[in-house]
């Protein structure tokens, strides 16, 4: 197991570097956009032009550019970013928590939800329980993100008048009560789309653990309904629940981002969204080697975890 | 002479007659009426996509062409927006700009990705493996992640919302198509045209292309609905060309005067995604039970 790990992280940097180089030349192609055009206006003169160029380390050649950057990451240094001129590194951390908190709460929701209402409908397949969960899926799969958010704001105006705050962040730290009064809401209605996921998931997969010799076994020896399915049939039907949720993970960036523009949250969706529109160059390339990162890590621990569900799986 | 009579006396007229396409088509629509559902919705969303601005009994630009805010009406069955545009003719001209991207993306995604599963499948070997271990690359990237990097390279425009939709559609059915690939592959049919002398190439297009062919399309209806997701979610966020969308229609001044209680501002652009989406979910899912069910999760 070890050694598989060990294995499995010698490739980590020779990613990252290939990673890094299609970040890099991506943006900087002769067809790109010249960021610095978006810093000047008529007023300003050529030398001052050549003033923010030289110090957006934009004068340099590419290759050049590209050694310098590589120095500094590999110190530790993401650099500042072209619009604040803060570190990369602080204006990350200071926008984390925000992101971290709506992407665990909608995991944990869509995860609850999804493979509940999935053992529900295997177990009951073909009654009518079934069938309203599965419409209820297939419209769960359909409705945009955003548009379940907004309908968050606007229903409770047109029923009560009344408009849940907007804007506010108040940290789990500091009053865990009111945290959570404010991103429960919407971090479960975040959770549907991959809620849904998980059902239709859970529900065929589980179907097909019914089908096996080991469950009529442990009907045959007696063991109460209940455990049949939860212990012997849930429990072969994880690895595939885990590959999902592995997945989603990347995938809910992009719920986050929308949370965030909804409720007028400064989260990290917002910070990259706003760099990418400004072209500061530096906070792309490190969201490009972050989520490099993010996913290598993810993709590492959904097979180390394959291991622990399931003991037949052996790495060497 | 005798021989002959005999014969046409004989009646080989089989018990089971097969039925003609049409009411092979009729039957395998009345299975399946969660997909005729789906099909009748996407020909209307593409119809409007074409005909939209002629088909709007106003122009979707034009300012105070009722009482600003005005709620659902007979005459302006969707209401107005705070410019006093009519919400219905914008609903109407905003499924041009979705069905533009989404099925640009669709056929440079989803249909270049499907070669390349067939290539790989076939072909096997280097070629394979370049594209499996890439496809497993691009699948872990968030493609939310890769259209802020082209939206910093190529700037505004429809060119980095399509670049960032086809490439996260690339390699979705890839894998599915490539595994059927090999299985066709070991055909006896196959064996046989390669004895009779046929040329490799000539094989992969005339005998193995088209015995994957359904698959193909159950796996660009299936990205569809997630490109239309896509791109009303960056239209939302501000993203999105500078024209009447229905993501765009939901944000913004929109979205705060929705706040206010004047809903109708942004939830029927909200019903026409979800429409759109739902009938394209519904039509991917009827396919794939009807031509792959192999494939039914």
């Amino acid at each position: 197991m070890r050694q598989y790990i060990l294995r499995r992280l010698v490739y980590v940097p020779l990613i990252m570097a290939i990673v890094s180089v299609l970040a890099f030349f991506t943006l900087r192609m002769p067809w790109a956009i010249d960021p610095v055009t978006l810093y000047v206006n008529q007023n300003t003169t050529l030398e001052q032009e050549q003033e923010i160029r030289r110090e957006l380390g934009l004068d340099k050649p590419p290759l050049q550019q590209f050694f310098i950057w590589l120095g500094q990451v590999a110190r530790g240094d993401l650099g500042e970013t072209f619009r604040s001129r803060q570190p990369v590194w602080q204006e990350i951390a200071r926008r984390l928590p925000v992101t971290l908190e709506i992407l665990i709460l909608s995991i944990f929701f869509s995860t609850l939800f999804g493979v509940t209402f999935g053992v529900i409908t295997a177990v009951k397949q073909n009654t009518p329980i079934d069938y309203l969960f599965r419409f209820f899926a297939v419209f769960g799969q359909s409705i945009p993100d955003f548009f379940l958010l907004i309908l968050l704001i606007v229903l409770p105006s047109i029923w009560w008048n009344y408009s849940p705050p907007v804007g506010g962040h108040i940290p789990f730290t500091q009053d865990p009560l009111e945290n959570l009064r404010l991103y429960l809401p919407p971090t479960i209605l975040l959770g549907v789309g991959g809620a849904a996921a998980m059902m239709r998931l859970t529900r065929s997969s589980l179907l097909e653990v019914f089908r096996q010799d080991y469950m009529r076994t442990a009907r045959a020896k007696g063991l109460p309904g209940r455990a049949v399915v939860l212990q012997h049939g849930l429990r072969n039907t994880l690895i595939p629940i885990v590959t999902l949720i592995g997945g989603q993970i990347t995938a809910l960036f992009f719920g986050s981002l929308i949370l965030e523009q909804v409720f007028s949250i400064n989260g990290l969706g917002q910070f990259f969204l706003v760099s990418s529109v400004t072209g500061d160059f530096p906070v792309i390339q490190t969201l490009v080697l972050y989520t490099a990162i993010v996913v290598m890590g993810m993709n590492l621990l959904v097979d180390i975890s394959y291991a622990l569900i399931d003991p037949r799986v052996k790495y060497t | 002479m005798a021989a002959t009579t005999a014969a046409s006396r004989l009646d080989f007229a089989p018990a089971y007659r097969r039925p003609g396409p049409l009411r092979r088509l009729g039957r395998t629509a009345r299975q399946h009426p969660a997909g005729v559902f789906g099909f009748i919705v996407l020909v209307l969303f593409v119809f409007t996509g074409i005909f939209g601005p002629a088909l709007a009994p106003y122009d979707p630009d034009a300012l105070s062409v009722g009482r600003p805010l005005e709620g659902p009406s007979l005459q302006h069955p969707f209401g107005l927006n705070q410019n006093g545009q009519d919400m219905f003719s914008r609903v109407i001209a905003g499924a041009r700009v979705s069905l533009i991207i989404s099925s640009a993306a669709i056929f440079i995604g989803a249909a270049s990705g499907a070669f390349l599963g067939i290539l790989g499948g076939y072909y096997g070997r280097w070629l394979d493996y370049i594209i499996q271990r890439s496809g497993e690359a691009f699948a872990a990237f968030p493609s939310l992640v890769l259209y802020f990097m082209l939206r910093a390279a190529l700037g505004p425009g429809i060119e980095a919302i399509i670049a960032a939709i086809a490439i996260g559609a690339l390699f979705g059915g890839n894998r599915v198509l490539r595994s059927a690939t090999i299985i066709e592959a070991r055909q006896t049919y196959v064996e046989a045209a390669r004895a009779i002398g046929c040329s490799e190439w000539r094989i992969f297009i005339r005998h193995v292309v088209p015995n994957v062919l359904p698959l193909v399309i159950v796996i660009m209806s299936g990205a569809l609905g997630g490109a239309i997701l896509a791109e009303s979610a960056l239209s939302f966020l501000g993203l999105g060309p500078d024209v009447v969308s229905w993501g765009r229609d939901m944000s913004g001044q929109n979205l705060s005067i929705a706040r206010t209680g004047y809903w109708h501002v942004v939830v029927f652009p909200g019903i026409a995604i979800s429409l759109v989406v739902l009938g394209a979910n519904l039509l991917g899912d009827s396919l794939r039970d009807i031509w792959d069910p192999r494939l039914r999760r």
